[in-house]
């Protein structure tokens, strides 16, 4: 036991000066771990706080919800080669109301365009909002209370307001704060690509979602959007949400709305839908999909780094062997066994590649914290991948620092003490 | 000698050969040697005689081709590669021409290095190692780096190396070689009085003066010993 300490502090003394000695080609080997390793780290904190945002706007949406649209709206299934699944048609307001009629475990169903981002202009005035996440939606019925959002001020769209294809308009909070920051907004007179829209209601203030604020938004009814943005009635692709009566009769619901609406298109059995369903659970389950297959993509790029990382490090060690054969034989006479010498070979190798991945673990938490202060999420720490990222650096300190560690137990004191 | 002295070490008709490719070198020729509790012996001979790897052999840095070899009665000529490093480790202390001191560590640490592989305590190491450099009179260098010590003092720590795990043995290869003959005259001088201390030394040399130190000259010409007095 007394002998291990021995190693640890004798090695950790003699790598320490050794760094010393050799600043540059220490900080040139520990580079390539670094920048291995901070990446890893800077995109597990992104995609983190990415995680940690959706999960708590999750808690937030109903989940008796479910959708239907014409794709997956995160869509990451690669080489979907089926016809039928390719040529996906939209979903047309006559499709609406055709399944509209015919759901019994269905009790509230809207129909929704919604554009995120949008690129249409809002603005009072002169003034004009400045976003590149905007979203714009038009609903027929109560949008407001799927998303939980609530009034602040104002009134919600209602049937009259669709049957007129009044231009009313329902601002988020971010909206009010730039246009209206001193004034109430409701009532006040806002234009959307020009198009004047009275302010009838104003919601509360709901946080990001992925870094998409929801509350850069303006909603107005479906049939004023048609009217007014989407040309024909039957060639806008609309959205439906459903709401079934209970969390436990989603399933069922949702079965129903399956059957129904594959009534509605005709299509034979064998066939899969030409349009997507899923429920809010769904979805997340789809974005931790999205999110594992970017970490796997991650791993992959990281890990052909961090082999290149790794064959520096033994090439640092055979470099470091050869400057030390004199060392090693010295150090063999006065009484250091093989496993000793091979030891201290490898522990060296490893105390470099953990050095190199805490420099690593320091920068990428460091920037992935930034990204995430600048999409406005609170910083956090993946401690897990912190920790791997530190039993990746042993592993590779052990695996490239083998050959060297061996090659440096063999010496042959005799030899060795007389190399210059 | 009177045989009624403990025997350290016990070669019996040793011979090392090497094999180079289409020659076959005798360095050493079935060679016998007993030496004994605080024996002073010089070992001389010409380059190439064999004296290096006869040293090589004592010094438990390589093993004989035939013929056995005991330490303290321990067949040497038999063990692994760790035990050997072990006898290194515990019974032997080596003082090389050109001391061979780690140039990064300073002289207590460089002191300090056979006891790493030791099972000691760190303390006790430091303890150890300030009490050997105390003997050979550097208690004032002790956080000297090689490069900031003379000739002489570097071999006085190579020499508190040697000494800091109480080896049955010194065994300095040319000790002298790479002094000025001030500095080698202290060195033989210690080396005296390790010897009235109770050590054994075995000092291998070309210098006749240096031998003439010793109590029992060995010579040894073409793998054998040609005097043994």
């Amino acid at each position: 036991m007394n002998r291990i300490i021995n190693y640890l502090i004798d090695v950790v003394r003699g790598v320490l000066f050794y760094f010393s000695q050799t600043k540059l080609r220490t900080a040139l080997t520990l580079l390539g771990i670094t920048v291995g390793v901070s990446s890893i780290i800077a995109i597990m904190t992104v995609l983190a706080t990415f995680e940690k945002s959706t999960d708590q706007v999750v808690a937030d949406v109903r989940t008796n919800v479910f959708y239907i649209t014409r794709e997956n709206p995160i869509e990451v299934s690669f080489g979907n080669n089926n016809k039928w699944a390719r040529n996906k048609p939209k979903i047309t307001w006559s499709e609406y109301e055709q399944l509209k009629r015919s759901l019994k475990l269905t009790k509230n169903m809207s129909a929704v365009v919604s554009e995120e981002p949008s690129d249409r202009t809002f603005s009072v005035g002169k003034k004009e909002f400045k976003s590149r996440l905007q979203s714009f939606w038009a609903a027929d019925g109560d949008m407001l209370s799927l998303y939980k959002y609530d009034i602040v001020d104002g009134r919600n769209i209602q049937n009259i307001d669709i049957q007129n294809r009044s231009r009313v308009a329902i601002i988020g909070s971010a909206i009010k704060k730039e246009l209206f920051p001193f004034v109430n907004p409701v009532g006040k007179e806002i234009k959307i690509d020009n198009i004047p829209f009275e302010i009838i209601a104003l919601t509360d203030e709901k946080g990001e979602i992925a870094g998409q604020s929801m509350d850069s938004m303006v909603g107005i009814p479906i049939s004023t959007y048609l009217k007014y943005f989407g040309g024909k009635w039957n060639r806008t692709d609309l959205q439906l949400v459903l709401e079934s009566d209970s969390v436990e009769n989603i399933d069922n619901a949702t079965d129903e709305a399956i059957g129904v609406f594959r009534a509605i298109r005709k299509i034979p059995p064998g066939q899969p839908n030409n349009f997507y369903i899923a429920t809010n659970d769904q979805l997340m389950d789809t974005f931790g999909e999205f999110t594992s297959y970017l970490k796997t993509f991650i791993g992959l790029i990281t890990g052909i780094s961090l082999l290149v990382a790794g064959i520096g490090i033994a090439n640092i060690m055979l470099v470091s062997l050869n400057e030390r054969i004199k060392e090693i034989g010295i150090r063999k006479a006065l009484g250091a066994r093989r496993s000793d010498i091979f030891m201290q070979f490898l522990i060296e190798a490893i105390l470099i590649s953990i050095l190199g991945g805490l420099v690593g673990i320091v920068l990428g938490l460091s920037f992935g914290n930034i990204v995430a202060l600048f999409l406005e999420q609170d910083p956090v720490i993946p401690f897990e991948w912190v920790f791997y990222s530190l039993q990746i650096c042993a592993s590779m300190g052990i695996i490239f620092g083998l050959y060297p560690a061996i090659r440096a137990s063999r010496l042959n004191p005799i030899d060795s003490m007389r190399y210059d | 000698m009177t045989k009624s002295k403990k025997e350290i070490i016990g070669i019996r008709s040793v011979s090392k050969i090497y094999n180079l490719g289409d020659t076959v070198v005798k360095a050493l020729d079935n060679v016998s040697l007993s030496i004994f509790e605080n024996d002073f012996i010089s070992i001389m001979g010409p380059s190439g005689s064999g004296k290096s790897t006869l040293m090589n052999i004592i010094g438990c840095l390589d093993v004989p081709t035939n013929g056995s070899y005991k330490f303290n009665n321990e067949k040497i000529s038999e063990m692994k590669d760790s035990q050997l490093a072990d006898i290194r480790n515990q019974k032997i202390g080596f003082v090389f021409q050109t001391f061979n001191l780690l140039p990064k560590l300073n002289a207590l640490q460089n002191v300090e290095v056979p006891l790493v592989y030791s099972n000691l305590k760190r303390l006790k190491r430091t303890e150890k190692a300030k009490e050997a450099l105390n003997i050979v009179g550097l208690s004032d260098r002790i956080n000297h780096k090689p490069n900031e010590l003379s000739g002489g003092q570097r071999q006085r720590v190579a020499i508190a190396r040697a000494l800091v795990n109480k080896p049955s043995i010194i065994l300095a290869d040319e000790p002298t070689g790479n002094l000025d003959s001030k500095s080698g005259t202290d060195i033989l001088n210690f080396f005296d009085d390790l010897h009235k201390a109770g050590n054994t030394l075995i000092i291998v040399t070309h210098e006749q003066s240096v031998a003439k130190r010793a109590k029992r000259r060995i010579e040894i010409f073409d793998g054998k010993i040609t005097l043994d007095e």
